[in-house]
């Protein structure tokens, strides 16, 4: 069945002349004159500086909660569909609901005796 | 319309973003990528949910976007724990582990 | 995923069902999947733990608590020997190779416990930060490395990776795979960045670590959605019924199924998709990296059997010429690399990579031999590994672990016994005779000529030459060279780690020696296959 595999390689062969031949024609065919603008990030106006260092732009605060917000709202993804059905998954949807809210809960006592609540 | 063209369009999505994650420098825009993919793909079970009549696939989609959202929680505490030590996001400076 | 409710027609959009009619539920049995909910228990047990105890009551009862975890559910697949079955409406299996692999899993992540417990280490408290959140370099971080206690959530960390590579083996279905390849890798990329010195390389070591990971996951996961799409189902039995179907073979299928590869072929470090192996290795803390060599390989090689077996069986044709070829570059980059390290982890990384392609040719041999091969072979590379890490964390120099090769010169006269068990480690890992290597490469050798895999064999026993060179190499490093600059100190006083370190040596050669009792439960755990 190795002959399955000959498209591919077909492929990969046709893929890999053409990058390597417009490489070549590129270098070939086309003039190639110095300036050392052309190597500038931009042909004019002020060099571009560096990534702005320095102190944090935003308090790591902010994605702490952003964090914490995520993990416990997608969380309700499961609970929607569950509430629409509830009539009809009956005892056995609550139990299983009932043990995946205990299951947060155990990541929010966690949170919460951390200090991962408190803004200060 | 089509369903198929959802497909395509997946499909492009896809490989959006795993070139993104290729080319790009900064941890938070690769993280980005990776995140692409994955929508990428919810996108294609959706899609075949709705050709093939049946529920799974978007079940499957829930479970993906929980999975991803706690992914996303893991990803950005460590990318800012590196920020907070080096004050730069940019793959190209973790190198210590290069020879 | 037996909940399908198959009014939802093609043309129309969802039908949502009437309140009255009643859904079938599934039954969930509680008692075959102990095993697993005792892990995730310890773990929820563990944060909570966490949230309520002091510091100093959590230092003591986080390692008994997920040690006694870990060996009740080790007791728990014992007593389910016997049971066959797919469990929770289809989602797992308990069948031999399920109940062997995660048996495997939790003997090695007991061990971890230990090699993580140890405490007389560092001149305070473990190979563990005490904080993880300090700054490297800034104020405060001296007197961290100095800090007694360590950051006692690796220990529920370790239980939720633990639990998540149970689930991995034992799924029946890829979307319980995905999850559990999630649950088993997010701890897992937290846990890099927790070593207590080098804490650059070690954050480094996890930014790589979950960015390729991430990006792996992403594969399986698009992976997945195709084969839905070809399937109509992600239960691996009816994929194989699909794929089965004379006719059906079409892109949907193929495309899906190397995508799946990919992801499950990073977990394993196999080559094209090895590079973050040796810099994770090198970057974690020493226990976490003993702990995912021997751990995450088990569960990673458990998944792809399951998966190529059971779904793609019937496709083995098609799949053999890519896991040789995988298999094969593997080898070859895996033990060319690995001689010109000069870093004792990272060597051992390679190593890992190395053994991942040995592991391969059990894979590829595609019949019941190779997966009783390939089991044994997990088995007998974790005692060697655990150990050989255990020895690396013993010796140390002023800041840390003396993980620079040229530190271990003439170590055999200096601690002959640590030296010698060290050498005979690494004999087992080059496969010689009397060790437990030599009977894991050797059944996974004879698996592959079993099923046709000659030529595959023929470069697996070329390049384990190889690789014995580095080996070898070392070991006269450690007995036949003068010790220059400055001398490793050994640690001594660390039971923890000892008692580790005689473990993985004693079974090393226990099944070197007297490989029969495990060999028959592997071919017992084999002979009866997968269920679907």
């Amino acid at each position: 069945m190795l002959s399955n595999y000959v498209p591919i390689l077909v492929l990969a062969v046709i893929a890999a002349a053409f990058a390597i031949g417009s490489v070549v024609a590129g270098v070939l065919v086309g003039p190639s004159r110095y300036n050392r603008a052309k190597v500038d990030p931009y042909e004019c106006g002020i060099e571009a500086p560096a990534e702005p260092a320095g102190p944090h732009r935003f308090p790591v605060k902010f994605y702490l909660i952003a964090m914490l917000f995520i993990v416990f709202d997608i969380e309700t993804i499961f609970m929607v569909p569950w509430a629409v059905t509830f009539g009809s998954l009956g005892v056995f949807g609550l139990i299983e609901m009932v043990l995946f809210v205990a299951t947060v809960f155990v990541a929010y006592a966690y949170v919460w005796r951390r200090g991962g609540l408190e803004w200060d | 319309m089509n369903p198929s063209n959802y497909l395509v369009l997946a499909a492009i999505l896809f490989s959006i973003g795993a070139v993104g994650v290729l080319v790009r420098r900064n941890a938070i825009v690769v993280f980005m990528c990776v995140e692409l993919m994955l929508n990428a793909a919810n996108l294609t079970l959706v899609t075949f949910s709705r050709i093939q009549g049946t529920l799974d696939g978007q079940v499957i989609a829930f479970f993906v976007m929980v999975v991803a959202a706690a992914e996303v929680v893991v990803g950005l505490a460590i990318i800012l724990t590196i920020f907070r030590t080096r004050r730069s996001a940019s793959v190209d400076d973790v190198n210590l582990l290069k020879y | 995923m037996s909940v399908v409710i198959s009014a939802a027609g093609s043309g129309a959009g969802p039908v949502v069902a009437a309140a009255a009619t009643t859904i079938d539920t599934p039954s969930i049995q509680y008692l075959q999947l102990s095993p697993v909910l005792i892990v995730f228990g310890v773990a929820m047990a563990g944060v909570l733990v966490e949230a309520f105890l002091p510091e100093r009551a959590r230092q003591l009862v986080q390692p008994l608590l997920t040690g006694g975890g870990f060996i009740a559910a080790f007791v728990a697949v014992c007593l389910l020997h016997a049971h066959r079955g797919v469990l929770a409406a289809g989602a797992v299996a308990i069948d031999g190779p399920t109940l062997f692999m995660s048996g495997t899993i939790l003997v090695f992540a007991a061990l971890s416990v230990l090699l993580v417990a140890e405490r007389k280490l560092d001149s305070a408290g473990g190979t563990l930060v005490a904080d993880a959140s300090v700054v490297p370099g800034a104020s405060g971080a001296r007197a961290l490395r100095n800090a007694r206690g360590m950051q006692t959530e690796a220990y529920p960390l370790m239980a939720f990776s633990v639990a998540g590579m149970m689930l991995f083996v034992a799924s029946n279905t890829l979307l319980v795979m995905f999850i559990a390849l999630e649950i088993l890798s997010l701890p897992l990329y937290l846990l890099a960045g927790l070593a207590r010195r080098r804490r650059l390389l070690s954050q480094e070591a996890a930014v790589k670590y979950f960015l390729l990971g991430a990006f792996s996951s992403a594969f399986f996961l698009y992976g997945l959605a195709l084969i839905y799409g070809f399937a109509g189902s992600v239960e691996l039995g009816r994929i194989a019924d699909a794929a089965n179907t004379v006719g059906r073979h079409d892109t949907y299928l193929y495309l899906g199924m190397a995508l799946l590869a990919v992801g499950l072929l990073f977990k394993i470090g196999a080559a094209p998709f090895h590079s973050w192996t040796p810099d994770v290795y090198q970057g974690a803390p020493t226990p976490v990296t003993a702990f995912m060599a021997a751990g995450t390989k088990v569960a990673a090689f458990g998944a792809l059997l399951r998966v190529f077996y059971v779904a793609f069986g019937g496709l083995r044709w098609d799949w053999r010429p890519i896991m040789w070829a995988v298999a094969i570059l593997t080898m070859v980059v895996g033990a060319v690399i690995a001689i010109t390290q000069r870093d004792v982890k990272r060597l051992i990384g390679y190593s890992a990579v190395a053994h991942a392609g040995f592991i391969l040719v059990g894979v590829a041999a595609a019949n019941t031999e190779g997966l009783s091969g390939t089991m044994f072979y997990l088995v007998a590379y974790g005692f060697t590994t655990i150990a050989a890490l255990a020895v690396v964390t013993l010796v140390r120099t002023g800041d840390g672990e003396a993980s620079d090769l040229a530190r271990w010169q003439g170590l055999g006269k200096q601690k002959p016994l640590l030296a010698g068990s060290f050498a005979f480690l690494l004999l087992s890992m080059a496969g010689i005779p009397l060790t437990a290597g030599f009977i894991g490469k050797f059944s996974v050798f004879e698996a592959g000529i079993a099923g046709n895999a000659v030529p595959l064999v023929v470069v697996a026993v070329l390049t384990s030459a190889i690789a014995a060179f580095f080996y070898v190499r070392v070991i006269v490093l450690m007995f036949f060279s003068e010790p220059t600059g400055e001398r490793p100190v050994v640690v001594t006083g660390s039971t923890l780690t000892y008692a580790t370190v005689g473990i993985g040596t004693v079974m090393t050669l226990l099944l070197g020696v007297a490989p029969q009792p495990l060999l028959d439960l592997a071919n017992h755990a084999a002979a009866s296959g997968f269920v679907r």
